[in-house]
């Protein structure tokens, strides 16, 4: 009788909570996500995911909106001064940490010179690497001096690296930190294990009338079909990365959305500048043309994706569209390019790429492109260790085997300087940075120089637009596409969204 | 009744069958092993023409019709690039069924050689090979296969090898058993006498007799040497794209398993047919030519 009773409580219990009512109004949400966090210190953290699971507790003095423009977050507002050597940030009034401790100048001096400390390195230490001091003017105001002039600061503070964490709890919690994470954010943390992260309301939020949901939860699900199932089941209701070849599953639900982000994130073949035969431009150029961007796209991103029109995504600020509606497809011409530089009959190479379903599959595409121009490419997808050793630690130039290699690059801090200069300065050959192509022109690297090297925004468009022109001539790449990031959600959710380079943002979450 | 019987069994009895002639009957008389090697022979035919059996090209892509689901111009629908998969399971027929034999054929060769050795000289010899075989023993064969392709290298003819490897030690037991009690057989030891070099006595009195069990043994091995091949090519040790390989398609389509399962469900009935049909004839060989089930 007694179990009986229990069955019935606990049916009713059930009930409540699925039938809603005014009591159920407000939810947890919960979020659907391919990996496990690695860390929640995000100062230490690499992956964007992780630095999304931090943005639910922390934040940083900017942050970015759903189309990667800077935000003001604890921050109100910043002046810069004309060489970009020094940035004063006015700060949000009356914002406690989670712990009850002051936001203040001084927690922002401490913050910052936590990740650039030379003698306890964090992951994120580039991000700061170029600050000479930081100082207190008043208890709302702090300057931030650098050692040269470095035009995308702003950017770089409001990447996930320098989210601000109570000077009280670094202090109490030391290295376990990265488990303890106490910021101004919507939400305060309660606990994260293994493939489980939760948080839960934070009443005192210094943004009126947010948050919205009781709470939010991360469950890392890594096969893409359970976490599907998830969204159909109603476990979850925001799934990310949605692969595009479920998107159908999802679409046909009613009671599901897809939602498309335009990205941040290229999609290219590096040709290897140094080798033959991609010394020659002409070669290089035919590889341009023997590629189909949109059959691409279709092929193997389900039609989510858009052609390439420079070197660098769309969405970035001071991109240009060097060319409208991307590289020309014309095999004809390649063929005659090829002809010309001494390979009427093609030639064979290779190209590596990391070892997943999806590169593999682009791979395979790009080999059938090239096989209509007589190219004959070879497949070799890497397993992460070996493509480690085989492209990124290889110390001389001359030494790389890499002929081309297929790949991705989000430029993070939502500035064109990282969408450059790891990929195309003369002096960033790997190890130091990710030029694969190991391409080098003088004007892209004045340009590259010249462009950060002033806050000035004029100036910056005219640099940064000689730069991609220069690029897209030299052709170093195949441009393919710019990316779109899927997500799936249930329809009643609003304000959850993931940002262009794939960072998630629950602030204003709410559910109808 | 009995008595009624026997004196026509006995005038029946001077037509005296050749062994194989005696083996054809009796294996004429499995119905099912009979159907399964007729599949197998369709499916033998197939690879052999596949050119002029095949509707496609296996590689001809088609980015209007992707994915599409099985019509009366693509019988088994395409798959994400395009490509006919009847085409490519066709083309994948000879890849797969030459890795079964190709592979086979070695470990059998080389296994055969050493259980007759092992078998017939005894003593150091056969501790050596027998200890040899337990250590391969103890690994399961799939992790075997995966160690020599860690070594080789990934690639269809590195599964040849590596198949080939963990079938080596089977081989080798079943012979050397049969050379063990073939041994001493009667005749076995007369043609010793007549001064018979023992290289030829392994080679035509010892060998023909362990004939039967690996005749057995060789044709349910083919079947999973297909598999394990399969197998090591899903996971992408073997076949490399864009090679119609079997085990290589099933892993293509598994991300569109929930959108188009056709691009999934062809190959893996191309495996699982050829598989049974492998098992189902070595089932059949083994009734008809056990000598003890002759009178069952």
């Amino acid at each position: 009788m007694r179990h009986m009773s229990r069955v019935l409580a606990t049916t009713a219990l059930v009930a409540a909570v699925t039938l809603g009512g005014p009591f159920a109004e407000a939810k947890t949400l919960v979020v659907g996500v391919a990996d496990n966090l690695t860390t929640l210190d995000p100062a230490n953290a690499n992956d964007t995911l992780s630095g999304g699971a931090a943005r639910v507790v922390l934040q940083g003095l900017y942050g970015f909106d759903s189309n990667m423009q800077l935000e003001p977050l604890l921050a109100t507002s910043y002046e810069a001064n004309a060489d970009a050597t020094e940035f004063t940030f006015h700060l949000r009034k009356g914002v406690k940490f989670h712990d009850g401790t002051d936001f203040n100048a001084e927690a922002v001096k401490i913050n910052i010179d936590r990740v650039r400390d030379p003698k306890v390195p964090t992951k994120r230490q580039s991000l700061v690497s170029m600050v000479d001091h930081v100082e207190v003017i008043d208890p709302l105001t702090v300057k931030v001096v650098l050692k040269e002039p470095f035009g995308a600061m702003v950017n770089n503070l409001a990447h996930a690296g320098l989210f601000m964490i109570s000077p009280a709890a670094i202090a109490k919690y030391g290295k376990d930190i990265d488990r303890n994470p106490v910021g101004t954010g919507p939400f305060i943390f309660k606990k994260w294990s293994g493939d489980l992260f939760e948080a839960v309301k934070n009443p005192n939020y210094w943004r009126e009338g947010y948050p919205k949901v009781d709470g939010v939860t991360f469950k890392s699900v890594p096969e893409n079909g359970s976490r599907i199932a998830m969204l159909q089941a109603g476990e979850a209701s925001f799934v990310y990365p949605l692969p595009s070849e479920l998107a159908p599953v999802v679409t046909a639900n009613k009671n599901l959305e897809v939602v498309k982000v335009p990205s941040i994130i290229i999609r290219y073949v590096a040709m290897n500048t140094m080798k033959k035969p991609f010394d020659d431009v002409r070669v290089r150029e035919a590889l341009n043309y023997a590629v189909d961007k949109n059959a691409f796209c279709k092929v193997v991103y389900g039609g989510y994706c858009k052609p390439a029109e420079g070197p660098v995504p769309d969405l970035l600020k001071y991109s240009t569209a060097v060319q409208k509606g991307g590289w020309p497809y014309d095999p004809k011409k390649a063929k005659a390019l090829l002809a010309e530089a001494g390979y009427p009959n093609g030639f064979e190479t290779e190209m590596f790429s990391k070892n997943n379903s999806t590169y593999i599959r682009a791979m395979q595409f790009l080999q059938q492109q090239f096989a209509q121009v007589g190219v004959k490419l070879t497949v070799t997808p890497l397993e992460a260790g070996v493509e480690a050793q085989r492209i990124w630690s290889v110390a001389e130039p001359k030494d790389a085997t890499v002929q081309t290699q297929y790949g991705g690059w989000s430029a993070s801090t939502g500035d064109i300087d990282w969408a450059l200069r790891p990929l195309f300065y003369g002096k960033g050959f790997p190890p130091k940075l990710f030029n694969v192509a190991y391409y080098k022109s003088e004007k892209t690297d004045t340009g590259i120089e010249a462009g950060i090297a002033t806050a000035d925004d004029a100036k910056r468009t005219s640099e940064y637009a000689a730069v991609q022109k220069q690029i897209w001539s030299d052709a170093p790449w195949i441009f393919l596409t710019d990316d779109q990031i899927l997500v799936g959600q249930a329809k009643g959710l609003s304000g959850a969204f993931a940002a262009p380079d794939g960072g998630l943002n629950f602030e204003k979450a709410a559910f109808k | 009744m009995s008595d009624a019987v026997i004196p026509a069994a006995t005038t029946a009895a001077p037509t005296v069958r050749s062994p194989l002639g005696e083996f054809w009957k009796r294996l004429l008389r499995q119905k099912l092993a009979m159907f399964a090697a007729g599949v197998l022979a369709v499916l033998v035919f197939s690879a052999a023409f596949a050119p002029w059996i095949a509707p496609y090209d296996p590689t001809a892509a088609d980015y209007e019709q992707i994915l599409a689901p099985p019509s009366a111009a693509h019988w088994a629908g395409t798959d994400a690039f395009g490509r006919d998969i009847l085409s490519r399971i066709v083309y994948g027929g000879r890849i797969s069924l030459a890795v079964g034999f190709l592979s086979v054929s070695i470990g059998g060769i080389v296994g055969i050689a050493l259980g007759l050795i092992a078998g017939f000289y005894g003593r150091w010899l056969d501790s050596l090979i027998m200890r040899a075989s337990d250590v391969l023993f103890a690994f399961p064969g799939i992790l075997l296969a995966i160690g020599v392709i860690a070594i080789l290298g990934p690639g269809i003819d590195n599964v040849i090898y590596a198949v080939a490897v963990f079938s080596v030690p089977t081989f080798a037991r079943l012979v050397r058993g049969s050379t063990l009690a073939l041994k001493h057989a009667p005749y076995v030891d007369a043609a010793r006498a007549t001064g018979v070099k023992n290289r030829w006595l392994m080679l035509r009195h010892i060998l023909p007799g362990t004939l039967p069990s690996v005749i057995v043994y060789f044709s349910m091995r083919v079947g999973t040497s297909i598999l394990t091949a399969a197998a090591l090519s899903f996971i992408g040790l073997g076949a490399q794209p864009p090679s119609p390989e079997w085990g290589a398609m099933l892993a293509d389509g598994r991300s569109f398993l929930g959108v188009a399962s056709h691009v999934t469900l062809y190959p893996g009935l191309a495996i699982f047919v050829t598989v049974l049909a492998f098992n189902l004839l070595g089932d059949g060989l083994r009734d008809a030519l056990d000598p003890k089930l002759k009178n069952a």
